[in-house]
Parts: C-alpha cells; structure tokens; sequence
C-alpha cells in the first residue's frame, strides 16, 4: 500500500521534474550565454543588460502567448499579424497624444485584440476547422487590416510609454529595471494563472486529451477561448512594445511572418511540446531571449550573418533532438 | 529519489553538451576578433560596423562588398564586422546596439527608417563612434549621410531622353515600387524634366517592382502594341533592351541604369541603332560611406552631408562605356565602382573579391 502510493508518487514526481528540468535547463542555458556574451564583447554592463531584455520584448510577449495556446493543444499562426495589427493601431493612434490617452489606447488594444482572438478561438472550437488553418487565415487579415491602418511605416507614440518598456524616453541608454520589469510581469502573471486557477488547469487538461477534459465536465470551448485570448492579449503587448522600441510603427508583412515563426520556435525550444498539455509558460521566456541574443553572439564570435541563420536552425534542431532523447531514456527507464 | 537525480544528471549533461558543441563553432573566429583590440590606440587598426536589412539584394551586396573593399584598400581598418539580416527597425536597432558592445569604432548603415534609429545613432556617437548613413538619409545628430541623388538621377536620364527625341515624342516610364522614397523621388525628378518639354507625352508608366522578368513582359506588351518613341526606366534595363531583339521591333531611345548587361548592349548594339544613357546609381555609395568614416576617424572632419551627382554615361561616348564596362561579372552589377576622390581600391575586380581585411 505505501510502496504503492509511494511510486504513483514518484511517477507524478518524476513527470513533473521532466518538465520542470527542461525550463530550468533552458533557463540555465540562458545564463550561460549571457556570461559567454560577457566574455566576447570588450564592456558588459547596464547597456548590454537593458539591450537585451528590451530587444527581447516583442518575442517573449508572442512567445508567452503562443506557448498558452500550444498548452491548450492549439497552434496560432496569427500572432505575427496580431502584433503587426496592434503595432499599426497604436502607431497611428498614439501619435502625438498625452501619455494618459496612449495609456488608454494602449489597454484598449489588449483588451480589443484579446477578445478578437477569443472570438478567433471560439469559432474554430465551433467549426472543427484545424487551428492552424484558421490562424493562417486570420493572420493574412489582421496583417492586411494593418497595412490599411497605416500603409508605410510612420506614426509614433509618447516618450513616457517608450520609457514604460525600453527605461528611456528615447528609447535607448536606461537602465534595465524597466524592461526586466515589463518582462517578467506578464510572465509571471500569465505563468500563475496557468498553474493556479481553475482556466488554467482546464487549459492544461484540454491541451492533454480534449475528449477526456469534456468528459471529467470541463468547459473545453471556454478554456478554448480563453487561451487565444490571452494569446491576443499578448500579441497586442508586442505589438506595442515594438512601437515604444521604435517610436514608429512598421506594418510590413514580413515583421509579423518572422515573427510567428519566431514565436514557434521559442515554444519548442521552452520546452512546450506541440502536440499540447505540458510545458511551463517560462521556458518559452528564456528561449525568446535566447533566440533573440544569438544574433549578437554571433556577430560577437565573427561568424559570416550568412552563416548565423543556419547555426540558428542547427542550435534548435540540436537541443530539440537532445529533448528527444531525454524523453526516450526516461521511457526505457520508466 | 536516486533515479530522478540520475535522470537530472543526463538532461544536464546533455544540455552541456550541446553548449559545448556551440562553443567549438565560434572558437576560431572568436580569437581573431579579440586581437584587434590592442591595436586600436594609435591611427588605423580600426573596427568597423556594417548594418544592413536586406539580404539576397543585388545592390545590397555589391554595396557590402565595395565597403570591405574599400576598408582593405585603405589599410586603416583591421577588420569589419557585418550584421546583415532581413528585418525592420526593431532588427536594426538591436544590431546597432549588438555593434557598440563590440567596441566598434564607426558604424556604416544603409538605415531602414529616417527617424527610428535616431537615438540608437545619437547614443553610439555619444560613445565616441563615427556613423555614417548609407544609400538613405537619417536625421540623427551628428551622423555622418551619403546618398545617391535620386531625384537627380531621373532627372539627368529624362532630360537626355527628351533631347535625344528633339522635344517631342511619345514615351514610357518604367518606374519601380510605389511608396518607396527612392521610387517617389525619381518619379519627381522624371517630371521636373518633363516641364521643359511640353511636348513629350508620357503614354504609359509602369511599376516593375525592379524586377526583370516583370519589366520585361510589361515592356514587350507595350513596344508590341503602342507606338513609342522612346523608354525611361528606373533601372529594369537591360530586360526591356532583349525585348526589342525578341519581337524584332527597331530600337528606341533608352534610359537605364549602370547595369553591366545594359552598358553591354550599349556598346555592341550600338552599331543595330540602339542609342540610349546609363546614369549611374552606384552601390559604391558604401565605399563612399567607408572612405568618409576613415576621414572622421582620422580628423579630416569631412562634411556631414555627401551627395552624389549620377553620371551619366551614352551612346555618343562609347569610351566611357567601355572604361566602366567590366566584362567578368554578371548583367546585374553596378559598374560605375570608382568614385573618386573616394575609393582607393581597383575596379570591379577588387569590389567583386569582396574581402575585407584579414579575409
């Protein structure tokens, strides 16, 4: 009996360290990194620090969001579009206007776009249509909605919001309390909401097995919906920290597609599996700003840019093939 | 509890692994960087950063390697560091600020926004580093802009045109992408010609999108259907010259760019009747660039503001033809390469070997 519930236990245990190994793995793989920049470049101070967190930003918001919708077994596309959208919107509308009116435009637009995306959610719950089908699609439209909004790059924002995200009313030289703040903020928020409440839970469970969550009585259209919402929410955060890093707005298609993909690869490599239900939310965090720090490590190391995007895809392949392996020792162990 | 610990043990060890293996890659490239700092003091030995945004263009590339060409040919620099990677203003500005943690000494850009990088700029200059604007101008205090006069290009090759038809005459204009600031300011230039000659009439104008599979089908519909007495185009040249020889229609008048495979045909089929200009838009404009950072570094304080005459180079002068012809390289490259008193290195050979010191 006690040996019983001491492996079920262990089993629980052991699952749950799996997972948490990988974002610890992930995490620490980021700091090595970061003292490895350390060491390339000839200063490693305040404004490398507030760099890289800032930079980061844009990516770790859409991973963030991307990683909750992989959890509830969904995929979206859109959010690359999603950022362009809300970067266009804010862009046009925060130029030239008191902060308190960019404030509201601001929380307007993640509250807008969160619940665009929800309705997004809702009805590929409804239609059965494949999520990566219908994200394709809307993220065609919200990309062409913000070529509409603002049809070459311009607009602008106040300098109070560019020190909300970037610590600088420029947008360059602050210190990296703010950015690390705006940071891990949203993160923490979306990581607790995850683990502790009840959506959260229901996102995991339909993530897992749909049919088993519907018949344990959750409301898997609910949790559905409330996954690409909070998806939404945070490709309209992206899409303003772009602008407030900027000061302009830049709706190419082209941002928002490396973007999406962006987003993807630093679910997979946070250690989210695609087919959905496992995962921890701040492992995607750490792989955004590993993905985004790689391009200086690499002019840093004197690599050919032409080189960079390929040892870019070989360092994915490589640590989601290493991924691969742990999960098939722990089989042949278990 | 041995088991997970165990198990813990292998991800870590995998996860050094791979970092291990990531390390291997840059090791060799990581020691030659790290040499050029003890040589900074004194003149020369310069580090110098290149931003660019567009990557696979033509243009872009011929422009990356005139400034490693140009910073060999100088022996004033160590070594360039390129970061060369698709992307807006929020790539650009992380790889600004990737080129001042390296200690670059100046930063040569072709900027993908006039104002965006403004503060990025302002803080490296701050710091002590030269940075010069490339091909397109930016507003930063302090930086250092050299750019193709545009509008002047259009310009120069439309009032050629309009001359070589005595006034009057049916003509196209083929222009390249609507919205963008070079397309805009050409297209100004072509009607600032335009006004002087009350007698041209511009019977259709095109947008290739500078491409020259979209240029040539657009030029062989019109030379196919409509009378035209002469073509202006924003650089799809050659293209549109192979469509006359495709549906055997006699030449017209022809304005295009330094292609290498327009410049070609200007020479040899100068003697079917094909009579046209090349007005120069030269990616050398980097080298430019390169040639102006030098000066700063050095303390010649060259001007902050360099803009380039194109030159324009035609049929009747089929010596300048052929002194900037350059018979090795494809049909795309720019062969207008030495701009003096700016560059120092030899021709489309040295531009074409795209080396940069120590490579």
């Amino acid at each position: 009996m006690i040996s019983a519930v001491r492996s079920a236990g262990a089993v629980v245990w052991s699952r749950g360290l799996a997972r948490h190994s990988w974002t610890v793995g992930v995490w620490l793989l980021l700091s090595v990194l970061l003292v490895w920049y350390a060491t390339l470049i000839p200063v490693f101070g305040q404004f490398q620090v507030t760099s890289i967190s800032k930079n980061s930003l844009p990516l770790v918001y859409l991973a963030i969001g991307q990683a909750i919708i992989v959890i509830a077994g969904g995929i979206d596309l859109s959010l690359g579009g999603l950022l362009l959208l809300s970067n266009a919107l804010a862009a046009r509308f925060m130029e030239d206007q008191p902060f308190a009116m960019v404030l509201l435009v601001a929380l307007l637009l993640i509250a807008g776009l969160a619940l665009l995306n929800a309705l997004v959610g809702y009805v590929i719950s409804i239609s059965g249509v494949p999520d990566i089908v219908v994200t394709l699609a809307t993220g065609y439209i919200w990309s062409g909605i913000a070529l509409w909004v603002l049809p070459s790059p311009g607009g602008g924002t106040a300098p109070e919001f560019r020190w909300l995200f970037t610590g600088a009313e420029s947008g360059i030289g602050g210190t990296y309390v703010m950015p690390i703040l705006m940071m891990l903020v949203p993160a923490l928020v979306v990581f607790f909401l995850s683990r502790q409440t009840r959506i959260g839970l229901a996102i995991y469970a339909i993530g897992s097995d749909d049919t088993a969550a519907r018949l344990a009585g959750l409301d898997v259209r609910r949790a559905k919906m409330a996954s690409y919402a909070i998806g939404g929410a945070l490709a309209a955060l992206a899409g303003l920290a772009t602008v407030a890093l900027t000061g302009t707005g830049d709706p190419r298609f082209s941002v928002g597609a490396n973007a999406t993909l962006n987003s993807v690869a630093a679910v997979v490599l946070g250690g989210i599996a695609l087919v959905g239900g496992t995962g921890l939310v701040l492992g995607a965090v750490a792989a955004g700003v590993i993905l985004i720090m790689l391009n200086p490590i690499l002019s840093a190391m004197g690599i050919d840019p032409n080189n960079a995007q390929i040892i870019q895809g070989l360092l994915i392949a490589g640590v989601m093939m290493v991924g691969g392996l742990v999960t098939l020792l722990r089989e042949r162990s278990a | 509890m041995k088991k997970q610990s165990k198990r813990f043990t292998i991800v870590a060890l995998l996860l050094t692994a791979v970092l291990a293996l990531s390390a291997c890659v840059g090791v060799a490239p990581a020691d030659g960087g790290m040499a050029t700092d003890d040589s900074m003091e004194e003149e020369g030995g310069y580090v110098v950063g290149v931003s660019n945004t567009l990557v696979g263009n033509g243009w872009r590339e011929q422009m990356i390697c005139a400034i490693k060409a140009e910073a060999t040919a100088s022996g004033l620099v160590d070594s360039v560091i390129v970061v060369n990677r698709n992307g807006g203003p929020t790539e650009q500005i992380a790889d600004l600020e990737g080129l001042i943690s390296q200690g670059v000494d100046a930063i040569i850009l072709n900027p993908t926004d006039r104002e965006g990088l403004n503060a990025v700029i302002e803080a490296a200059i701050a710091q002590g580093i030269v940075v010069v604007a490339v091909d397109q101008a930016v507003t930063a205090e302090g930086a250092y802009v050299a750019t193709n006069d545009q509008t002047a290009y259009a310009q120069l090759g439309a009032e050629w045109l309009f001359e070589q038809l005595g006034g009057a005459g049916k003509v196209v204009e083929m222009r390249g992408i609507d919205g963008v600031p070079a397309d805009t300011d050409r297209h100004n230039g072509f009607m600032a010609a335009l006004e002087n000659y009350p007698d041209i009439e511009v019977v259709a104008s095109t947008f290739t999108g500078w491409d020259p599979s979209t240029g040539a089908q657009q030029a062989l519909d019109l030379i196919t259907t409509q009378e035209i007495d002469g073509i202006w185009t924003s650089g799809i040249d050659y293209p549109v010259v192979e469509q006359f020889q495709v549906a055997d229609v006699d030449y017209v008048p022809i304005v295009g760019a330094d292609n290498n495979g327009f410049v070609e045909q200007l020479i040899n089929l100068a003697g079917d009747g094909l009579v046209g200009a090349a007005v120069t838009n030269p990616p050398a404009i980097g080298a430019v660039g390169m040639s102006i950072a030098l000066d700063a570094l050095t303390g010649n304080n060259p001007p902050h503001e360099t803009i380039l005459t194109p030159k324009v180079f035609t049929t009747a002068d089929v010596d300048g033809l052929t002194g900037i012809y350059a018979p090795d390289e494809q049909v795309g490259w720019s062969t207008y390469v030495d701009i003096e008193p700016y560059t120092h290195y030899n021709g489309s050979a040295d531009v074409s070997a795209c080396a940069a010191p120590g490579e």
